[in-house]
């Protein structure tokens, strides 16, 4: 008797980019502010990966309304109950943070670094807030599988930080020469995101119970336990412990993570939907 | 605030003529749609952006007076709940109460973001393909603007649907359960009248002669925003735990003087 809202691969994809731009300004914050100058190359690429894909994300958001011509409708309210709404401004405003961040690595803005280090620590917040909400929002609808597990929001932000720190890592590997101590920081932040992302997926699976269905059996679980448990959470996690140090298997583990952090949005949407 | 209006569907008159079907379609220029076959006499199976009153048919093994197969009919519309999922859903303001209580979308405002469609307890509110937007029953907003009541309790011939001040259909409505009680129809009962009960009452509210699930609806309905502050703690526990992560990641420890700190 329910009825599903028709989201399609626009929004797996917004859900997607969103949690990689919120962990990857979030990466770049926390390298900015206690990594000191090794990390620095950390900072920008981060501070850069996440302008334009939360750019992409708005115009995502846009693209799939039933009347696109009226997005501004959404800056009519503002409800502190409704995720929606809330996301809707969030993303205005994490792009505004993004925008002036990638400003301020540059040229006669670089003498600020300690302001661009505060301004991180407060657009770090909306960035958490930007990887999380969309599952706050898949839980606020009237959907068993969305609602009934408490930890859709803490699942999603664990896998936007982790896509996030892999995202930055795989950019790092492909574009540093040498050896890069900012980058096997990120590996090893990265790695506690995963494996806290493990662990809440598999509290949410419990909280779930019958409900968990949808993915854990019929025709999305080989995608879900295939793609995402194995593919996308344990073997990067073993070829970074085991792979230590070698740069091919790290920038595997690393597309393997953002694989994994796509097939997690793309099942939860798209599995009661078909 | 005016006093609240409310329909309410007592289903033991119902005889499935479809009338208030058909007038809401015609009041409301609603499009036609391709018929869908059910097995019953029931068309469509679900609301659809373009039928906003549907009448059910169901058939109940043992739901009759007699313990034999039931024939139950039920004229089915959107609930106006006093706690409504959609309302707090939208995110443009384009779904409003009126004065009246009801629930309606302002097709003018709404940009097509369906959170409300998947917000919403029963499935009433549907996106249109053409218009972009989400549409639901107005309960005749511009009939009851205008001193009419909806479309569908004026065609009525049994008066199945009824139209007026909710409290006086919530007291007519529990007179009328006890009648059908000593009728022998032992299960008859009201289902969304109490306003303390799920989702603050419904202001088009229905009695029923069987257990809420024998009609497709649901036992206890339950507001979808109940979850946004639990887990929005929840996240920010997830928050905290990355975060910690990272510091600990990324803390420089060639920096300082190596010693003092343990």
């Amino acid at each position: 008797m329910l009825k599903t809202p028709d989201w399609g691969m626009m929004i797996v994809l917004y859900f997607f980019f969103g949690g990689i731009a919120g962990g990857a300004y979030f990466t770049a914050a926390i390298a900015d502010n206690v990594g000191g100058p090794r990390s620095s190359r950390v900072a920008l690429v981060g501070y850069l990966l996440s302008l334009p894909l939360v750019a992409l994300c708005g115009l995502l958001l846009i693209a799939d309304l039933g009347v696109p011509t009226r997005f501004l409708n959404m800056m009519r309210t503002l409800k502190f109950w409704d995720p929606m709404s809330l996301g809707a401004w969030a993303v205005g405003v994490f792009g505004l943070f993004s925008f002036v961040s990638s400003v301020m690595c540059f040229g006669p803005f670089e003498h600020m670094a300690r302001l661009r280090r505060r301004i991180g620590l407060i657009g770090m917040l909306f960035g958490f807030f930007l990887a999380s909400y969309t599952g706050v929002l898949l839980s606020a609808t009237a959907q068993p599988f969305w609602s009934e597990g408490r930890l859709m929001g803490a699942l999603f932000l664990a896998s936007g930080a982790s896509t996030g720190m892999a995202a930055v890592s795989l950019i790092l590997a492909l574009t540093g020469g040498g050896s890069n101590p900012g980058l096997a920081k990120v590996k090893h932040a990265d790695r506690y995101s995963m494996i806290i992302e493990l662990v809440v997926l598999a509290l949410f699976l419990a909280l779930l119970g019958s409900a968990a269905r949808p993915i854990v059996s019929g025709h999305f679980a080989p995608l879900f336990w295939g793609g995402l448990v194995a593919l996308g959470l344990v073997v990067p996690l073993v070829l970074d412990f085991v792979g230590h140090g070698r740069k091919a298997l790290g920038a595997l583990a690393a597309v393997l993570v953002l694989v994994g952090g796509f097939i997690l949005r793309y099942v939860i949407v798209m599995s009661i939907q078909s | 605030m005016a006093r609240t209006l409310a329909m309410f569907t007592d289903t033991s008159l119902c005889i499935g003529c479809r009338a208030c079907q058909v007038a809401c379609k015609q009041w409301n220029e609603l499009g036609m749609e391709q018929p869908e076959w059910t097995g019953t006499y029931q068309n469509h199976a679900h609301f659809t952006d373009s039928t906003f009153r549907l009448v059910r048919f169901m058939e109940a093994p043992g739901a009759s007076p007699s313990g034999d197969l039931a024939w139950l009919l039920m004229s089915d519309v959107c609930k106006h709940c006093a706690d409504a999922g959609c309302l707090d859903a939208c995110p443009t303001g384009a779904i409003y109460r009126t004065e009246f209580g009801t629930v309606n979308i302002n097709q003018d405002t709404c940009n097509g973001c369906r959170y409300c469609v998947s917000s919403c307890p029963f499935g009433v509110v549907s996106f249109n393909e053409h218009t972009g937007t989400a549409r639901k029953c107005t309960f005749c907003n511009d009939r009851i603007h205008n001193g009419l009541g909806p479309a569908c309790a004026k065609a009525c011939p049994t008066e199945s649907i009824q139209f007026g001040f909710r409290d006086e259909l919530v007291s007519k409505a529990g007179k009328r359960v006890e009648t059908l009680k000593a009728m022998g129809f032992k299960d008859a009962q009201l289902y969304g009248a109490d306003q303390k009960g799920f989702l603050g009452g419904l202001n088009a509210f229905f009695l029923l002669l069987a257990k809420p699930s024998t009609y497709n609806l649901p036992e206890n309905p339950k507001v979808p925003q109940r979850n946004v502050v639990v887990d929005s703690l929840l996240s920010i526990g997830s928050a905290v735990l990355v975060g910690l992560g990272a510091l600990l990641a990324f803390r420089d420890r060639g920096r300082g003087d190596g010693g003092g700190h343990a």
